[in-house]
């Protein structure tokens, strides 16, 4: 299918040819904006290289079988100059079940890079990333996936929706629009893009756009993405996150709508903060829960088995508990049901999660 | 025709560009001399974009010692898409 796309259209070759020339003007541009632009880190502190990422073991019994998912995520971020920034994340997860008619707990060693991407902040309103990328659809695959981050361990049941790593190149920035409004964006090409389960091609266009007001801690946005191959479909989603100031909250909430699949998640994370007996353990305690509905697309259940998304119309409610042993290190725990006309089941989750940071190079301690 | 949105999108970092130029003459005209008052600000504006932006995704981190923080802030500025002056005044924050 690919290479029928590239070589049986001398229209389509026109306009790839036309679509290149198109992005490389605009590259020289932002190159050109860039020399013009003012600098982005004028401060007097030098970066240095980190190695930074998460650790986590998880005990996860899902309809009685339990799975043990280790998982170790490294994060290279290497500074250049004052403009440069390479960074990537490997994923490492060792997912070990016992075999069906008993035995020791065995199973995959899972690796794949995440994004491995050269950042060029070109000016306050423009960074230019090239390499493999996370794909800036919604809010929780950029920001909230890491296991240190995450409020709940289980993914959204939409998460694969749109999300799988992109490679190509990417325009994003932030900036005020106003003395209460914060604009944020992103606009990508993808030339391949790496599915869940393997080395899929794939060409796709998307964007993101947000707006955050400070003021009232509030973010809502609205992504999209373009596949421009097969089928062209797309894909739209709105995504929402508020912290207000009165409570110690934490609001995310997805929606997404898509060939397929839809659905949406909305999740609140509540820091015990604000109780007044047993302070000492209450203020590293934090309350969360989520409420998550998925509806079929137009796709087989065997296609949505492989992309990671649900075979048929799914509800799932989810509670859990964090505590904070120290800056970085927590332990787990979750409860979920989930509901769908494949039956009911029951999802357990305990596990210790930890955040390293490790500046490299000399000076780096400074 | 379809030309238009590249060409778009071409004045808009045109636009951009002279924007910032402008605002780094008039950056340089405000005095580098930052006082004690000044310095107390800062770290109180830092803290609330600190709690505005950071907050929206993670609690609170340790602070690391500065050249560290200034790679995370950077890694924040691409990944988070947080603005260019959030980004200073978290890291005077972070580095006090």
């Amino acid at each position: 299918m690919q290479l029928r796309y590239l070589f049986t259209s001398s229209t389509s070759h026109r306009r790839r040819q036309k679509a290149l020339l198109g992005l490389a003007g605009l590259f020289l541009l932002v190159i050109f904006a860039a020399a013009r632009g003012l600098s982005q880190t004028t401060s007097t502190e030098k970066p240095v290289p980190i190695l930074s990422g998460t650790a986590g073991f998880l005990s996860d019994t899902t309809a009685g079988q339990t799975l043990l998912d280790t998982q170790f995520n490294p994060v290279l971020l290497l500074p250049l100059g004052e403009r440069w920034l390479v960074e990537s994340r490997g994923e490492f997860e060792g997912e070990f079940q016992r075999p069906p008619g008993g035995g020791p707990f065995g199973g995959p060693v899972n690796k794949h890079l995440d994004y491995l991407q050269a950042d060029y902040i070109a000016n306050p309103y423009v960074t230019v990333t090239v390499g493999r990328f996370l794909t800036p659809f919604g809010i929780f695959n950029e920001r909230l996936y890491p296991m240190w981050i995450r409020a709940l361990q289980p993914d959204p049941l939409i998460l694969p929706i749109a999300t799988a790593s992109s490679d190509g190149t990417m325009l994003r920035g932030g900036f005020p629009v106003s003395g209460r409004v914060n604009l944020n964006y992103a606009a990508y090409v993808s030339v391949t893009s790496i599915g869940n389960d393997g080395v899929e091609s794939q060409r796709h266009v998307g964007g993101r756009a947000g707006f955050f007001f400070p003021g009232a801690r509030l973010e809502v946005g609205a992504s999209w993405q373009k596949v421009l191959q097969d089928d062209r479909k797309n894909a739209v989603g709105f995504h929402m996150a508020w912290q207000p100031r009165a409570l110690p909250l934490s609001m995310h909430s997805e929606f997404v709508r898509s060939n397929q699949g839809s659905g949406y998640w909305i999740e609140g994370a509540y820091r015990l903060s604000q109780v007044h007996f047993w302070e000492k353990a209450t203020r590293r305690t934090e309350l969360v829960a989520r409420g998550q509905q998925f509806f079929s697309g137009n796709i087989s259940s065997d296609a949505a088995d492989s992309l990671g998304l649900p075979g048929m119309n799914t509800r799932e409610a989810d509670f859990g508990v964090n505590y904070f042993l120290k800056d970085g290190l927590k332990l787990v725990g979750s409860y979920g049901r989930q509901l769908s006309s494949a039956g009911d089941f029951n999802q357990w989750t305990v596990g210790i999660v930890y955040r390293f940071l490790i500046p490299l190079g000399r000076g780096g301690n400074q | 025709m379809k030309r238009v949105p590249v060409l778009v999108l071409a004045l808009v970092l045109a636009l951009t560009s002279f924007a910032a130029s402008s605002n780094k003459k008039e950056a340089a005209a405000v005095s580098p001399v930052v006082r004690a008052t000044d310095v107390d600000t800062l770290r109180a504006q830092g803290e609330q974009r600190f709690r505005a932006n950071c907050g929206r995704c993670h609690a609170a981190p340790q602070k690391f010692p500065p050249r560290a923080m200034a790679t995370v802030l950077r890694h924040m500025r691409v990944r988070a898409t947080i603005t260019d002056e959030d980004m200073r005044l978290v890291l005077f924050y972070m580095t006090q």
